[in-house]
């Protein structure tokens, strides 16, 4: 009896370190899909399309679209090689023909964009087609208070030129009661929600400064932020806080309203 | 940058000592050159004011670094302050080790001043993120409280609870979100897997209660339940022993050993302790003449591992027909292994 208690500890203690091996290789078996993955051409997705029928193919793109709204939760961005590890697999030959019917899908039937934000590393958020309206909608959504969090990092960057150090970002948040240095009640770790959780959902970007001693960093927004965020709608915003016209921030507002877009703009601007 | 000279006082790092060394003006694009055409060897080898260059220098750099936000704000030279004092150390450098001090300050220096200009974004206007802050703290509705002193840097008061959320809601509509999709009732769960989580937190809860409550009570249970069996076995032993030794030759019958006529129950712990003893080579069984099994304790030498090369097993089942049978027919009377003093529930 007490044997065979030994000899299935024993395999437990295999079968998890197997698995510790396993999950510790997977990152860079993401990233060796990621460097075996070549889109393929028109013609490969042809005559892939060809070897499968209709409903399979829908059949995938409905799963693909599923994955998107599930990982869409933590707002963190969606990589191909991912997509293709886990969801795509088979069906490699036609990805790009999954991915059209996926934004299709998401445009016309969720009112959301399927955008690509990294075309290098190729990776993906949604981000919603509709404008918000004006009033409140129907229904009743639970607001999540780190939207004003963001809120504030965003509009300090925006009106400061599109880039700060991350001390002036601290400096305002403790002058509204959040210090990252001691635990908020509501948001917890600050400086972890600023620099870890908003850069990996890419509403911002935390860089480090050169030639500083000792180091320092800057924040700026992210890629996601480029294209979900309204400046028009801030700059409104901070106008009616401030009881003053938008139109009193020259540079802000030029920028606001100018470009077509945004992003491109406060990256040229903030040139350095 | 070279060429700017200071319209205040100008001093020289070193007014006393070798005065004779004070260079003629030079003009700031022919430093190279007038460098290279005025090299003086006592100069070079002095390495006292080497050092005194090289640690000027390096409070240089450092009061910029610390001093950083002060050289920043827009109302002061002390930038330009910076950069003068460096040209006139720059005047006494002869060797790499000051000139690569020099180019470190120049890298900081630059840095400030790219940093000044682009403070010049905001034209007039300028936005200031601590009356933003100001006004933020009314929009989330403070409370502040009735004071005198209105020239207080922090304003105190109370900021309420939903105070974010408030803020979250009317910034809302800035963002244009994709809303998160999450299932109207709940995700579906297989049903097996949380019932038997949660029996087993209740039933670890009382255990910890138990045990922070009456520690010492604790102590004789764990006794009981975890160690029972090998005192059980021990004991057994023991009595196993001190019968062969009170007589060596007469060999002992299992039956009579194990053998409880109050106790059914007691019979089959006896049965399952003993073969402990056996397992373990403290105790020998054999068959004698009439082939009943005899049982006998193994001598100190003799002990063998478990693993030892003879190795027979056998199952020995016992029902209470059976037992009845076996008091009857051995006529045994009493038992050989007392029960143990604590009852174990």
């Amino acid at each position: 009896m007490a044997q065979r208690k030994r000899l299935s500890q024993h395999n437990n203690t295999q079968t998890s370190s197997q698995l510790k091996r396993r999950s510790s290789s997977s990152l860079t078996q993401d990233e060796d899909e990621e460097a075996t993955f070549t889109q393929p051409s028109t013609s490969q997705v042809q005559r892939g399309l060809e070897k499968l029928s209709q409903a399979q193919v829908d059949q995938k793109t409905a799963e693909v679209v599923q994955y998107f709204l599930m990982k869409d939760q933590k707002k963190v961005p969606v990589r191909r090689a991912e997509l293709v590890k886990y969801m795509v697999k088979d069906y490699r030959t036609i990805y790009p023909e999954i991915i059209k019917r996926a934004a299709r899908t998401f445009e016309q039937v969720f009112g959301l964009k399927l955008v690509e934000i990294d075309p290098k590393q190729h990776m993906y958020i949604l981000v919603n087609n509709l404008e918000t309206p004006a009033r409140a909608g129907p229904v009743e959504c639970p607001t999540n208070p780190k939207t004003g969090l963001l809120f504030v990092v965003l509009s300090v960057i925006f009106m400061k030129g599109g880039i700060v150090k991350e001390n002036l970002i601290w400096h305002t948040l403790k002058k509204l009661r959040v210090d990252p240095g001691q635990k908020h009640e509501e948001f917890g770790d600050v400086k972890k929600v600023v620099t870890d959780e908003f850069v990996r959902q890419k509403y911002l970007e935390y860089l480090r400064i050169p030639h500083t001693e000792p180091v320092e960093y800057e924040i700026r927004w992210g890629p996601r932020a480029d294209l979900e965020v309204s400046k028009a709608k801030i700059l409104e915003f901070i106008g009616q806080l401030h009881e003053q016209d938008p139109r009193s921030w020259t540079q802000q507002y030029r920028e606001a309203h100018g470009t077509q877009t945004p992003g491109q703009a406060s990256r040229s601007s903030s040139q350095r | 940058m070279r060429k700017s000279r200071s319209g205040g006082n100008e001093e020289t790092p070193r007014q006393n000592g070798s005065s004779g060394r004070r260079r003629a003006e030079v003009d700031g694009e022919d430093a190279d050159s007038s460098l290279a055409g005025l090299l003086d060897e006592d100069d070079e080898n002095d390495q006292g004011l080497r050092r005194e260059i090289r640690s000027k220098y390096r409070d240089l750099i450092s009061s910029v670094q610390q001093n950083r936000e002060d050289l920043l704000s827009p109302s002061n030279n002390k930038l330009t302050e910076v950069l003068e004092e460096a040209n006139k150390l720059f005047k006494d450098v002869r060797q790499a080790r000051e000139a690569a001090l020099d180019a470190q300050l120049l890298v900081v220096a630059t840095d400030l001043g790219k940093e000044k200009a682009s403070q010049l974004f905001s034209d007039g206007n300028a936005f200031d993120p601590t009356a933003f802050a100001e006004h933020l703290l009314s929009f989330m509705g403070l409370n502040r409280l009735e004071d005198d002193r209105q020239n207080e840097a922090t304003s105190d008061g109370y900021l309420p609870k939903d105070a974010w959320h408030r803020l979250a809601k009317s910034t809302e509509c800035c963002f244009r979100t994709a809303p998160t999709f999450h299932y109207m009732m709940g995700s579906f769960h297989a049903e097996p897997p949380p019932p038997k989580q949660r029996v087993e937190r209740q039933r670890r809860v009382p255990n910890k209660e138990a045990q922070r409550i009456m520690p010492t009570q604790l102590k004789k249970m764990e006794e009981s339940h975890q160690e029972a069996t090998e005192k059980e076995v021990e004991r057994i032993l023991g009595y196993l022993k001190s019968y062969h030794q009170d007589d060596p030759s007469t060999p002992i019958s299992y039956y009579e050993f194990v053998v409880d006529p109050n106790s059914f129950s007691r019979t089959v712990e006896n049965i399952f302790h003993f073969s402990f003893l056996i397992r373990d080579g403290l105790a020998r069984m054999y068959l004698d003449d009439d082939k009943l099994p005899c049982i006998a304790p193994v001598e100190e030498g003799e002990v063998e591992p478990a693993g030892a090369s003879t190795r027979k097993q056998c199952i020995i089942s016992m029902s209470p027909k059976m037992w009845k049978e076996i008091v009857d027919n051995f006529e045994i009377k009493e038992t050989m292994i007392p029960p143990p003093e604590t009852q174990n529930e």
